[in-house]
């Protein structure tokens, strides 16, 4: 599918260009997580979540290189791409029309500078007209056997959201293109309420220890419809220490003395039996 | 007579010579010396369905049930493992099977899985005496019970002192569908009969 982009979008998204990637850079804390230690990797992923926005083509270009490290095509509302493990450092984010050529100019950009460790979802939030490309920092750490939840509002039909995890309010007032911060609950099987002006969603979901959550709130066929991403996880109860993992059998060990020493005593057998000769007096002959 | 004497000279000369000879190998032996063991048999790799990469993050995946290391001639079926008392890693009841943390997420799954065999017994090698000869690059696999094949790819290697280990690196959340492989490693203390550092092996699945 084709989307025609008319002059005055084109203006505002000029516009968009030049202020966004000034105030991402400024926004985004370079904030790297325990993860360091497996990689100099850093991880993005990327979304479409405006609700009246058609689909678009996503670059993802190392800054400074006009070759696309990454090229999404046709992606439509509601799509999440999996994380893309990527060399820390700089990284624009482009969104084109479904189609259109990589030449032309995209229509929206952003930057983001990954930091080793760092997780990052860069995503198209709020209606198309006012569209924006936001960089959100991804959490990796939980506290101990605890869930982290964060919400994205992504409904075009529900003006402002409200969220309770098992009876208890979570996220209140999210506006279209909102996304709260990340919400420590429980883990297990609990109940998730969505509530709009006019809409709710009730659903039962199950969300293990150890694990972070993005949960978007979409436009469906049928009303509102959760999305539950899974951005990251771990051991819920993290084993304390180190591992047991040996017997020893393989160690490097000082060898046995025994046979030195048999050599030892063997020598000084033959030096007492020589020193015995020595001493003995000689036969008187007859 | 004379012939006699000479004789038992000899002799005791002898015997201070082999009796010090004895003292010098003694004293040259007294350092620790690695035991050699047989190279490792590079096995071929597992055939199966290799499945996907999750690109679906909440996609379930099928509980592991052994692991090949071609490389290091690694083959094992793997048990399940919990946590002890103390709430330390339980490890495999026998040196020969590795086994997976059932707290943490199965292989190929979004997260950090992770599987823990022994370096040795205490007569001889067990199932992970040779993990820190893996090299970055070298491929893992895990099969489920599906039949299906994980495939990891080892980005890095580690050495660890248990008293710094680093929980947060090793289970902590990740983002993509990442292995820890876990052994014991650096000097074995014969007082408390442990070794005291560990070997994690770092590994991001790759299709």
């Amino acid at each position: 599918m084709r989307v025609k982009i008319k002059l005055k979008h084109f203006v505002r998204w000029a516009a968009l260009l030049i202020a966004l990637p000034a105030l991402l850079l400024a926004v985004v804390p370079r904030a790297a997580s325990a993860a360091t230690a497996s990689s100099g990797n850093g991880w993005v992923r990327l979304a479409h979540l405006s609700p009246n926005t058609p689909a678009v083509d996503v670059y993802l270009y190392s800054f400074g290189d006009s070759t696309a490290e990454l090229v999404l095509h046709h992606v439509a509302y509601g799509t999440v791409s999996s994380y893309q493990a990527l060399a820390a450092g700089d990284y624009t984010v482009a969104m084109r029309a479904a189609g259109a050529a990589a030449t032309t100019k995209p229509a929206l950009s952003a930057t983001v500078d990954v930091a080793a460790g760092g997780a990052y979802t860069i995503a198209g939030l709020g209606p198309e007209s006012g569209l924006r490309l936001q960089v959100l920092q991804d959490k990796l750490t939980t506290p101990p056997g605890q869930v982290l939840v964060r919400i994205v509002q992504a409904s075009l039909q529900q003006s402002k959201v409200s969220v309770t995890w098992n009876g208890q309010p979570t996220v209140s007032g999210l506006k279209l293109g909102g996304v709260s911060s990340y919400e420590t609950v429980s883990p297990g099987t609990a109940s998730l309420d969505v509530t709009g002006e006019s809409e709710s969603s009730n659903s039962t979901i199950t969300l293990a220890a150890g694990t972070v959550h993005t949960l978007v709130v979409l436009d469906g066929s049928k009303g509102l419809v959760i999305d539950n991403l899974l951005d990251a996880a771990g051991s819920g109860t993290p084993p304390v220490g180190g591992a047991a993992t040996g017997f020893g059998g393989t160690a490097p060990r000082v060898p046995s003395a025994l046979p030195w020493l048999c050599v030892i005593g063997v020598g000084a057998l033959i030096a007492a039996a020589g020193g015995i000769g020595l001493r003995r007096r000689p036969r008187p002959t007859a | 007579m004379q012939f006699r004497k000479q004789a038992a000279f000899v002799v005791v000369a002898a015997g201070l010579v082999v009796a010090g000879a004895g003292g010098a190998g003694l004293a040259l032996t007294r350092h620790p010396v690695a035991p050699h063991y047989p190279a490792a048999t590079v096995l071929p790799a597992p055939t199966g369905p290799i499945e996907a990469v999750p690109q679906r993050q909440s996609v379930k995946v099928s509980l592991p049930v052994s692991l090949t290391i071609p490389s290091i001639g690694v083959q094992t079926s793997l048990v399940h493992l919990g946590l002890t008392a103390t709430g330390a890693l339980q490890v495999p009841p026998t040196t020969a099977v590795a086994g997976w943390y059932t707290g943490s997420p199965p292989p190929g799954a979004v997260g950090s899985a992770v599987i823990a065999g022994h370096i040795d017994s205490v007569a001889g090698p067990g199932v992970f005496y040779r993990l820190s000869s893996l090299h970055a690059g070298d491929r893992v696999y895990v099969r489920r019970a599906d039949g299906s094949l994980a495939v990891f790819r080892v980005t890095v290697i580690h050495s660890y002192l248990k008293t710094a280990f680093p929980t947060a690196d090793v289970y902590g959340p990740v983002p993509d569908a990442e292995l820890r492989l876990i052994t014991c490693g650096g000097t074995f203390d014969y007082a408390t009969g442990h070794y005291v550092s560990n070997t994690v092996v770092y590994a991001v699945e790759t299709s």
